[in-house]
């Protein structure tokens, strides 16, 4: 397998530049990161619960399973959210077809309203389902969207500065990922507006090894403007369930499969 | 010796001890005034805790709500008015920058970014060709031709939640809405952005500003610099007036010098004791003054005619100080009670105003009495004699004045037909009567500015365009009963029953039965529910293929009822907000309202591919909640929590006015009030009202109560004053005659021009109060002391036409004239205080001189029926 190949080849670079690990080129950082963070397996299921709390302190939570499926490794991807709670919007689904050379298809399904709907994805960077994630770090952002530049290095991390290309599509001037160096999961992200200010972070806070797959259980992201954050929690993860291709499928969304629902 | 000239023995053998012992007095207090603060919230007109204000800030930080800037941009030039791409570009560029601004002074002062109302910052839900509905906001970049204007524009009128509001319905205006942190940050704002806008090319877009918290700020800024160009402004008049009167530069100083000191000493105590410069006490300096210098001119007056008859200061000094020391307590305590009375409303700015001119004016007092003596005595003598010579034969002012002559004709007539006096007096009380039930209590701070202050003009111009720029926030609340362990079992029973279909989940729901029986034995349905929960959810851990959607179901149906207070989703309540909402509009003055039921409709019509038949409440709870989660899937999902608080239970209908007077909005929470009774909610639903509009009624209403309730009780305590003042109650009955006629024609004569009872009126009624009185004081007392002297009250009315009369008339004038520069601010209340004051001083000297001499003439024989039968009365001057 070509990932296996990589590994050694990477060790034997690593062996052969001595003690000192030798910092592999940015490009690399930026793909095992964007590959470690979405890419784990050739498929996966999870639960995942979130929790918003607002600057009032607030509490709301989501409850739903989403499965994935690679269509290439590191490539397009499909994604299927089966919401379990609150219990008024039990039975939505959301159907994303990531596509890296055009925007992605995106449908819902509300089941009380008994509608497939499809929604454009011109902008990914809208909120998912009311909390602080957006799409895009559902689904992962492209990384060809961004400039890198790794502007410092310490023993733990790589620090990455990424400017998009086109920065009217985005709210954000930059944003900075803390990659760790052990395994390359992005730990930390901070994005800046366009005054130069702080004001959105990503946070890991809790890891397993699950399959030999490094993997997040729990994150935060907080909108500093807004006063809002929300912890994403990850239960039940299985990688590599050999999840049907077909299943990813508009037809799919009024009814969804076994794998969604339990 | 008399008390008076008692007291003044000090003052007139030491009268440069005193003079220093005044400065060193009104220097110490004048001290802490640097130390001011200013306070310009009108929102502080109620306690810090009153339930109202309490509710009102709990509402704004619930549904995050800020106080709100409006900037309207208008273009009657194109065609299409602000939908071209200049304007555009133009409104792009101005809602950028104000997102960037702050207050200089005060960093914690600025612009809400995340929260504005513009066309870059908020989403509109489109149709996206293909069946798909899209997200995007709304310009996220100016558009580059005059058809992507137009887009722009069609997306808007088919927003109902932006469509007047955003934009007018002709499309020649654009409504950019800047909430910020503090209102205290508006005025600084708006000078900002005009700053800003200058530096825009001129393509006819017209700019302007309003909304309450502009209006409140700009008012108090210009309060400010009204109070140091009016109060001067008046006093150099006055002094103007009394050299006119008296002639002497030196003699006529000595009351602007009475009136700094209680003005200076005052106002330093007021800060000085820690309170803050509030609106309402800026104007104690302009109440104070004409208080101040009216005793003074008392002394003077009555000085200027004794002196040349006696020829020596002090003999002159002392019958003056003795004939005028008991009435001249008296006003100063009956002016000082009617503005103390003021600490009986309920508004803690009004109390500490009503307090500190009550102070001020026995300050005045003290330093007339014990200053203007002293004063006298350091005159020199060559000022002195200049005095005496002008005496008697001067031409305006002495016994052969204009003033004077017209003085006796006045008597005279007064003298021959009393009643018809009284009659006429009788006729004009019936109108007044009639024009104070005409009377209309309203107010509105937008209209504290004249008619073509820019903040007025804005004003007009945007709500002439828009459905309105004075909001009020009308919260509903689910108020429903906690439900007991049994009666839960009942409910969740029944759902659980409408799940059994066939013979597998019929076995499912047995089971689940049997489960929820034995959670009922908990003591709260809230133990009950978790335990039932976790049981239900073991179960579904164990079922298999085929029960495993039935388990789900149940767990679901126990979710659904543990959140059956989440009303605000339900479609039926939604629907009675609609018909709420709709009845609103129908009374016309409401423009606009929106609530969570617009989201709800707009949402639904769009996932229908945008068609009308759908712009409807959906059926079910759960169709609800899918429109508010798609209505999420935006830029900013928290603009839902504007109008519904996340756990549903509380909703807010934002109502927009395009008129802000207190009696739209009291008809809107009158309406409101009713159709509520008259079409209860499907759910037991609390009402209750927030906003800036709203709460300017709420201390209107306590402001017209408190005034009324404080105005009847200094009218029972100058009552009582004035009895035992003059030790008899008939006389002081008499005392009550001309103040009551004042007040009741100038509040008559409000009911009749149709001028609205607002918040100076209110105030002046104590001022009427106070001053009004002074004259009748003063006439009768002159009277009585003339009656004594003379036994004949034909003499004596005639000797009260002299001196008495013209002394009267001359505070009268001098007060009147002298705030007429008032008439002159840009700020209306100033202008009714300038109005009000000379209304006052008018009518009650008329009133006093023409009212009170007829009274005594018909009801001499018993007015002064102690007086013939016993002569030794103790206030007596010459005994």
């Amino acid at each position: 397998m070509p990932k296996q190949s990589l590994f050694i080849l990477l060790l034997l670079t690593a062996l052969l530049s001595g003690p000192a690990l030798a910092a592999p080129p940015l490009d690399e950082i930026i793909r095992r990161a964007n590959h470690v963070s979405y890419y784990n397996g050739d498929d996966g299921r999870s639960e995942v619960s979130m929790t918003i709390t607002d600057s009032q302190g607030r509490i709301r939570n989501r409850l739903f399973t989403i499965l994935r499926k690679d269509v290439e490794d590191g490539g397009n991807q499909f994604f299927f959210v089966y919401f379990k709670r609150p219990s008024d919007v039990r039975k939505t689904t959301f159907l994303v077809h990531k596509n890296m050379e055009r925007d992605d298809d995106r449908w819902m399904y509300l089941p009380d309203l008994d509608l497939v709907k499809r929604i454009a994805a011109s902008d990914k960077r809208t909120s998912f389902v009311g909390s602080d994630y957006f799409y895009e770090d559902v689904s992962g952002r492209n990384i060809n969207a961004d400039h890198h530049e790794l502007t410092a290095e310490d023993d733990t991390y790589y620090v990455i500065k990424n400017t998009p290309k086109k920065p009217d599509d985005v709210e954000f001037s930059s944003y900075t990922v803390w990659i760790d160096k052990n395994n390359f999961m992005p730990m930390k992200a901070e994005y800046t507006d366009k005054n130069g200010e702080v004001y959105r972070t990503m946070e890991v806070l809790a890891m397993e090894t699950i399959q030999g797959h490094p993997t997040v259980t729990k994150s935060r992201i907080s909108d500093l403007a807004t006063g809002s954050n929300t912890v994403t929690e990850f239960r039940n993860i299985k990688y590599n369930i050999d999840l049907d291709r077909n299943i990813f499928s508009e037809r799919y969304l009024r009814r969804p499969p076994r794998e969604a629902r339990q | 010796m008399k008390l008076g000239s008692t007291l003044i023995q000090f003052s007139i053998q030491r009268p440069k001890l005193i003079t220093i012992l005044m400065v060193i007095f009104t220097l110490g207090l004048g001290a802490f005034i640097p130390q001011v603060h200013v306070d310009t919230d009108p929102e502080n007109m109620l306690a810090e805790d009153e339930a109202v204000r309490l509710f009102h800030t709990a509402t704004k930080e619930e549904f995050a709500l800020y106080d709100v800037l409006v900037l309207g941009v208008v273009n009657e030039r194109h065609e299409q008015g602000v939908f071209n791409p200049e304007t555009l570009r133009h409104v792009h560029e101005l809602s950028q920058y104000a997102a960037t601004l702050s207050d200089p002074e005060n960093p914690d002062y600025k612009v809400v970014s995340r929260n504005i109302i513009a066309p870059s910052n908020v989403d509109a839900i489109v149709q996206a060709g293909l069946g798909q509905v899209s997200f995007d906001w709304l310009m996220a970049k100016p558009p580059t031709s005059q058809e992507k204007a137009l887009e722009i524009r069609d997306l808007i009128m088919d927003n109902p939640l932006l469509k007047g509001t955003l934009a007018s319905e002709d499309g020649k205006a654009m409504g950019i809405y800047l909430p910020i942190t503090s209102k205290k940050y508006a005025h600084t704002l708006s000078e900002q952005l005009k700053e800003k806008i200058a530096t825009l090319s001129d393509n006819g877009d017209q700019y302007h500003i309003t909304g309450l918290p502009v209006a409140e700020d700009t008012f108090g800024k210009e309060m400010f610099v009204q109070m140091a160009v009016s109060a001067p402004l008046a006093m150099l008049v006055i002094f103007l007036l009394m050299l006119y009167f008296f002639k002497q530069f030196r003699l006529v100083i000595s009351p602007m010098i009475v009136a700094m000191v209680a003005v200076t000493s005052t106002m330093g105590l007021l800060i000085g004791t820690g309170n803050t410069l509030h609106i309402m006490s800026s104007m104690i300096p302009i109440f104070l003054m004409p208080i101040a210098v009216v005793d003074s001119i008392h002394i003077l007056s009555e000085f200027f005619d004794e002196y040349p008859r006696v020829g020596d200061r002090r003999k002159a000094l002392l019958h003056v100080i003795d004939q005028l020391f008991m009435p001249m307590l008296y006003t100063s305590l009956t002016s000082a009670a009617g503005f103390a009375s003021l600490a009986l409303t309920p508004i803690p700015p009004v109390q500490a105003f009503g307090i500190f001119v009550a102070i001020g004016i026995m300050i005045a007092w003290f330093c007339t009495i014990i200053f203007i003596p002293a004063y006298i005595m350091m005159m020199p003598e060559s000022s002195l004699h200049r005095l005496a010579a002008q005496g008697s034969g001067d031409s305006h002012v002495g016994t052969g004045s204009l003033l004077a002559r017209l003085l006796r004709g006045q008597g005279r007539f007064v003298h021959r037909w009393p009643k018809l006096i009284i009659m006429a007096t009788m006729i004009m009380t019936l109108f007044a009567f009639y024009g104070i039930s005409k009377i209309q209590v309203n107010d509105n701070p937008v209209k504290w500015f004249t008619k073509n202050h820019e903040i007025r003009v804005a004003d007009e111009i945007l709500n002439n365009h828009f459905r309105g720029t004075y909001e009020a926030y009308l919260i509903l609340e689910s108020q429903l009963a906690e439900l007991t362990p049994a009666k839960a079992e009942a409910e969740l029973t029944h759902m659980f029953k409408s799940l059994a279909a066939d013979e597998t989940s019929k076995a499912v729901v047995a089971k689940a039965l049997a489960v929820l029986t034995r959670a009922a034995k908990e003591d709260s349905t809230e133990a009950m529910l978790t335990l039932l929960e976790n049981d239900l959810l073991d179960n579904m851990d164990l079922a298999d293929e085929t029960t495993y959607d039935v388990w789900d179901d149940l767990i679901a149906k126990v979710d659904t009822f543990r959140n059956r207070d989440q009303v605000f989703k339900r479609p039926d309540v939604l629907k009675y907000i609609v018909d709420l909402q709709n009845h609103l509009l129908s009374t016309g003055v409401v423009g606009k309202s929106s609530s969570i039921s617009d989201v709800v409709k707009k949402v639904h019509k769009e996932l229908f591919a945008s068609d009308p038949a759908h712009y409807t409440i959906p059926d079910s709870v759960g169709g609800v909640a899918q429109c508010l989660i798609s209505f999420q899937n935006s830029h900013k999902p928290e603009d839902l929590y504007h109008l519904v608080t996340p756990d549903y239970r509380k909703a807010n209908i934002w109502v927009q006015l395009p008129n802000g007077d207190n009696k739209v909005m009291e008809s809107v929470v009158a309406e409101v009030k009713k159709y509520m009774v008259g079409h209860p909610p499907p759910v037991n639903i609390s009402h209750q009202w927030a906003g800036l509009t709203y709460l300017n009624v709420v201390w209107q209403d306590k402001m017209v109560s408190g005034m009324l309730k404080a105005f009847l009780s200094s009218f029972v305590i100058v009552f009582i004053m004035m009895a035992l003042l003059f030790r008899s109650p008939s006389w002081g009955l008499l005392a009550m005659v001309p103040l009551t006629m004042t007040i009741g024609w100038i509040y008559g004569i409000i009911g009749f021009v149709g001028k609205d009872y607002d918040m100076p009126v209110a105030v002046l009624s104590s001022l009427t109060l106070g001053l009004a009185v002074d004259f009748a004081i003063h006439f009768l007392e002159r009277s009585r002391a003339a009656y004594k002297k003379t036994g004949s009250w034909n003499t004596a009315i005639t000797a009260m036409f002299e001196e008495p009369a013209r002394a009267i008339s001359r505070n009268a004038i001098v007060i009147a004239i002298g705030f007429t520069p008032l008439l002159l601010a840009p700020l209306v209340p100033y202008k009714t205080v300038g109005i009000f004051l000379a209304s006052i001083m008018a009518i009650s000297a008329l009133g006093t001189m023409l009212i009170l001499p007829a009274l005594v003439t018909i009801l001499q024989a018993w007015l002064f029926r102690r007086y013939t039968q016993k002569p030794s009365i103790p206030e007596e001057p010459h005994a």
